[in-house]
């Protein structure tokens, strides 16, 4: 279950820069001896064969720059036939580039890197001049600059990564109290919850009370930090929805947190208004709400569009129920719709199970088509007698080798019980 | 009216909207990070093509899609919906909703498309690609 956050904190780790960030083009500055025009081609010639690893000798005129003189060039042409006796008397603009990049000191990277990229291969070569408020204050490489802007998106990734580990944290924390009483509650059962991207769209709800307990299975819009905003969302109507409503109710319930999500984001049906007005959410949730009456021994499901499998003792199919279609809190879904609750008679020994459509919808297989609801049932149908924790491994390691190179696509998670 | 062609990406289908041969093409997988960016142009060229499309021509539409997140469904079935209610308003329409033989999980949805859009001939076809 930690992995990804594992994976979050080693990536995090790789990408720490181990020199100090530049944030500004002065970090870049090379403080280079110029030539003033009035300088010789012959002081230029003599320039470069005393420092070899000088690429590029600015001009400057009353302490502005004006040009560039690149080695290569400048040497190629003085390897001519007579240039050397022609030039090497004349003023050294005649072999500089008039236009070279010229940036101010205080330019932050990210323009310099735009300047530098769209000057081409000529800024990428000779590099750039520095200036402070116009005069000549030194020479900057373009490779200085790369390992700049390299460092500053590693730092930028590295606090976006913390930052959703940090989300994770604060996720995994929401679900403590469900998981430790679904743990004191529930002899043999799975959760599983396997967020794509740290954070997860996927959640899960647990309570127990005297007469039996409400499991709920939720899997909102969107993955990564948008669909774990929705489920901080979801949790809290639905923390309203219970305190207003009665438990033993599901399908009531998923039609009160309908309402709270419908009024408190503004999600009524737009499609019929203007094309051009302001961009509004449409999110909301598949779920599958149940609740099981321990002394009656009887389960009550309502389903948005997430549906239950079920697996009695006395019968030999694990049997699938499918929720009603309609989701929760969409802007198309009527603000009075209804959810149907589903009534079972639950023999000791009954297994009960949901997916979110992370496990359905995986693309895998030779084909690259979806896991399915088959496969599941396969699966299940097979190891129904095994504990459900090894159900659940054997599930998985069946899921697993189905998607194989294929890359995950959703939010994935699951819970199973044995009742 | 312009045809409308957008090369697919790992995360968008490939789309193929020939309105000048009234047949419109969407293929391939979808799960943008934000889908209604995706398809809210796909959506306005569509209704406008649909509102000038004269109901002596027969349009033809193929769905063939191996996967879409749950954000970019809903904006599927607001396509579909312009479709039907054209085919409500008396326009020739037929769309082809295509899914591999064994993908169970495409079958249903085209079979919920059916049952949603009433006035749309939708046929859901089994297709083995090549």
């Amino acid at each position: 279950m930690y992995t990804q956050d594992n994976l979050a904190q080693a990536i995090a780790a790789s990408l720490a820069p181990q020199r100090p960030l530049i944030q500004r083009t002065d970090g870049l500055l090379i403080p280079t001896r110029a030539v003033s025009s009035t300088d010789s081609n012959g002081d230029v010639f003599h320039l470069f064969e005393e420092k070899p690893d000088l690429t590029g000798l600015p001009v400057i005129e009353a302490g502005q720059p004006i040009g560039m003189i690149n080695r290569n060039i400048f040497m190629q042409s003085f390897a001519r036939p007579f240039h050397r006796e022609i030039y090497w008397q004349k003023s050294c603009i005649a072999f500089m580039d008039k236009a070279p990049l010229i940036v101010e000191r205080d330019t932050s990277i990210q323009d310099l890197s735009f300047k530098v990229i769209a000057g081409g291969e000529k800024a990428l070569a000779d590099g750039f001049i520095i200036t402070e408020q116009g005069l000549y204050a030194g020479v900057g490489r373009a490779a200085d600059m790369l390992q700049a802007v390299a460092d500053l998106q590693a730092e930028k990734n590295r606090l976006v990564m913390e930052s959703i580990d940090y989300g994770s944290v604060i996720q995994n924390s929401l679900g403590r109290a469900s998981r430790e009483s679904m743990r004191r509650t529930l002899v043999d059962h799975f959760l599983i919850w396997e967020p794509r991207d740290v954070v997860s769209g996927d959640f899960y709800y647990f309570h127990a009370y005297a007469d039996g307990f409400l499991v709920i299975l939720f899997d909102c819009t969107g993955h990564g930090v948008p669909g774990a905003f929705m489920t901080l969302i979801m949790s809290a109507f639905l923390q309203s929805a219970l305190n207003e409503g009665d438990h033993r109710d599901p399908g009531a319930l998923i039609a009160a947190v309908n309402r709270h999500v419908k009024q408190a984001m503004g999600q009524i049906d737009h499609s019929h208004g203007e094309a051009d007005a302001e961009p509004v959410s449409d999110d909301g949730m598949d779920a599958a709400f149940c609740w099981v009456d321990t002394q009656q021994r009887k389960l009550t499901y309502a389903g948005a569009h997430l549906p239950l499998f079920i697996r009695r003792p006395d019968e030999t199919d694990v049997v699938m129920v499918e929720g009603d279609r309609a989701g929760v809190g969409y802007a198309t879904t009527p603000m009075d719709q209804r959810w149907r609750n589903h009534e079972f008679d639950l023999p000791e020994g009954s297994c009960v199970y949901f997916f979110t459509d992370g496990v359905t919808d995986q693309l895998g297989g030779k084909k690259g088509i979806a896991f399915g609801k088959r496969r599941i049932r396969e699966s299940l149908q097979q190891n129904a007698a095994l504990p459900m924790p090894e159900q659940r491994s054997a599930l998985m390691q069946t899921f697993n080798a189905y998607q194989g190179h294929h890359a995950r696509k959703d939010d994935v998670a699951a819970i199973g019980f044995r009742i | 009216m312009q045809d409308l062609y957008i090369a697919p990406t790992a995360e968008t289908p490939e789309v193929a909207f020939l309105f000048s041969e009234h047949k419109l093409t969407l293929q391939g997988e979808s799960y943008p990070e934000n889908a209604m960016a995706f398809y809210a142009p796909l959506r306005a060229s569509l209704q406008s093509y649909l509102a000038q499309l004269s109901a002596q021509h027969p349009l033809e539409m193929h769905f063939s899609l191996k996967y879409f997140n749950s954000s970019s469904t809903k904006l599927l079935r607001s396509l579909i919906s312009l479709l039907n209610d054209a085919a409500r308003d008396g326009k020739q329409i037929i769309a082809h909703w295509y899914h591999d033989p064994e993908d169970d999980m495409m079958m249903e949805f085209g079979a919920d498309l059916q049952d949603e859009f009433g006035a749309l001939h939708l046929n859901v076809t089994p297709y083995e690609p090549a």
